[in-house]
């Protein structure tokens, strides 16, 4: 499998995008902005659409389109700070909106476009692997520099700016790195599974890791391997990228989870049997059982 | 030396307003204690002080140094702040350590110094033994208790408190208010704190700000009172 070039661009891509994403998604999840990769990848759609029509580099157009959404909700999150999910769905409506508009102009839509919906491996070209790499490096960085004021802005903004911290600046950042990454996954998982790929890992390893810094990089090794399964898988089966990742990664989640709600089971069962070994009956007790 | 101050603050939610002709100085050194009943705007007091919110009319200001000229450092603790979040997968020590990250710059290691003072505060709200759980697993008391270990940490020169001691047991309470007093006499900081308890603080305190309804109009304005012991009652609309 590793032999066919495009594979190997598969893998290294994939790979990239595993780690980042996934660190990503327990920042998201903790901010309560989950749904903020699927949005970025509808309106990183219109960008593609944008790019088909005017016959500029789609992946170019999407990516840029992906930071201007990922800007502009950022100012819609403050204005609707009560319910910030309204900024989301505001931005979706009209990345897609426009997306569909543009679909339906471009008489000349090939199948190619499909892969930007579903994902493929073979769309990973030289271009989209540097946009990847450019990714990866500030992604890298930003998560790195920015990891205790992250922890405070994800946990309270409020006591991280009474703190001195740049909340606005900060989160502006967050933002412009998300619709990075959201753009720079697109290609492998497709648009409507981008934000499995952010989601799903980080759902797991914030229920089962121990701490902070341990949910991070559980997330990242959960991706990691969902990725590198789900190409496999694709390749094997034939079968779609983005929607075998996604499946690989939902079975990793329900596993997990069930797997952790057993062992707290049968530790909360051993740890009644440890008390009622300790604990030798009284005579009252007896009396009450009689 | 001032800290913070409101001069004829007007505020509100949406168009109704909430606080109007709100006149609080906070000065170094000084225990206050905030009181009123529910919706009162107690928090919204709290929060236009620390510049969190923008007042609809006069100024709110806080102090930039402190009285040694060095940056003002704020501890803040926030309502409930711990409940709402009990989801968050960090555990305790993390936690606490990153009350530290308020103190020099955000990307420097953690030091000996930082050690020590998270293991203090650990110890002084008797959660040593809970530094490697996580926030989620711990009680409302405890978790209150890890969000008062976390701004012991930081060491500030101002504590601004919102109903720190809720979930707190009468014995944690004690010895919570006894710690802040100490706070205030040993080290020379300055504690703004909303309470429901005053009785039982009302003995440690050197100030109280109470937020009264205005029945004609239906907003707060507030009171101020000395507390050497017993209140004066309160009669002024400038704090």
């Amino acid at each position: 499998m590793l032999h066919y070039d495009f594979m190997q661009r598969a893998f290294c891509a994939g790979g990239i995008i595993a780690l980042l994403a996934s660190a990503l998604g327990v920042y998201l999840l903790l901010r309560r902005q989950a749904l903020m990769a699927d949005m970025l990848s509808h309106v990183s759609l219109a960008g593609v659409a944008g790019g088909a029509y005017f016959h500029v580099n789609p992946t170019v157009t999407g990516f840029l389109v992906a930071i201007v959404g990922a800007i502009t909700v950022e100012y819609l999150r403050r204005a609707y700070r009560t319910y910030s999910e309204v900024s989301v769905a505001i931005i979706m409506v009209g990345g897609l909106s426009l997306s569909v508009i543009l679909m339906g102009l471009n008489k000349t839509l090939n199948v190619s476009f499909s892969s930007y919906l579903f994902g493929s491996v073979v769309a990973v070209n030289r271009t989209e692997l540097l946009f990847m790499l450019a990714t990866a490096i500030v992604g890298a960085l930003f998560f790195y520099l920015l990891r205790r004021p992250l922890y405070l802005i994800s946990f309270d903004e409020e006591t991280a700016r009474t703190n001195g911290l740049p909340v606005s600046w900060i989160s502006l950042g967050f933002s412009v790195v998300t619709g990075m990454i959201v753009a720079a996954a697109m290609p492998i998982v497709g648009v409507l599974l981008v934000s499995s790929l952010i989601v799903l890992p980080a759902s797991l390893a914030i229920r089962i890791s121990p701490s902070f810094a341990a949910a991070v990089f559980v997330s990242m090794g959960i991706g990691l391997v969902g990725v590198f399964a789900g190409l496999s898988a694709s390749y094997e089966l034939s079968t779609p990228p983005g929607g075998t990742i996604a499946f690989v990664l939902l079975v990793f989640l329900v596993v997990g989870v069930t797997l952790k709600k057993a062992l707290k089971k049968l530790g909360v069962r051993a740890r009644i049997q440890t008390v009622q070994e300790e604990t030798p009956a009284t005579p009252s007790r007896v009396t009450r059982a009689e | 030396m001032r800290l913070a101050s409101l001069r004829d603050v007007m505020f509100g939610y949406g168009d109704v307003p909430c606080l109007e002709e709100a006149n609080v100085e906070i000065h170094s050194n000084e225990f206050v204690a905030v009181t009123g009943p529910n919706g009162a705007a107690k928090t919204t007091l709290l929060k236009l002080a620390l510049g969190l919110l923008q007042p609809w009319r006069g100024t709110a200001e806080i102090s930039s140094t402190n009285r040694e000229g060095g940056k003002l450092v704020v501890g803040y603790v926030p309502q409930q702040i711990a409940s709402f979040n009990s989801g968050f997968p960090s555990n305790v020590l993390e936690f606490v350590q990153s009350g530290r990250y308020g103190r020099g710059s955000w990307l420097r290691r953690m030091r000996k110094n930082d050690r020590e003072a998270v293991e203090k505060a650990l110890l002084l709200t008797d959660t040593l033994h809970l530094r490697n759980r996580k926030i989620g697993e711990l009680s409302g008391g405890q978790k209150q208790r890890i969000c008062l270990a976390r701004a012991l940490a930081l060491s500030p020169d101002l504590y601004v408190l919102d109903e720190p001691t809720t979930g707190m047991d009468k014995e944690s309470r004690a010895r919570f208010y006894e710690l802040m007093r100490n706070e205030v006499r040993e080290k020379g900081k300055t504690v703004v704190m909303v309470t429901h308890h005053l009785s039982e603080v009302e003995p440690e305190l050197d100030r109280l700000i109470t937020l009264e309804r205005k029945e004609e109009s239906g907003w707060r304005c507030c009171t101020t009172t000395s507390c050497s012991g017993h209140f004066v009652p309160a009669g002024s609309l400038r704090c």
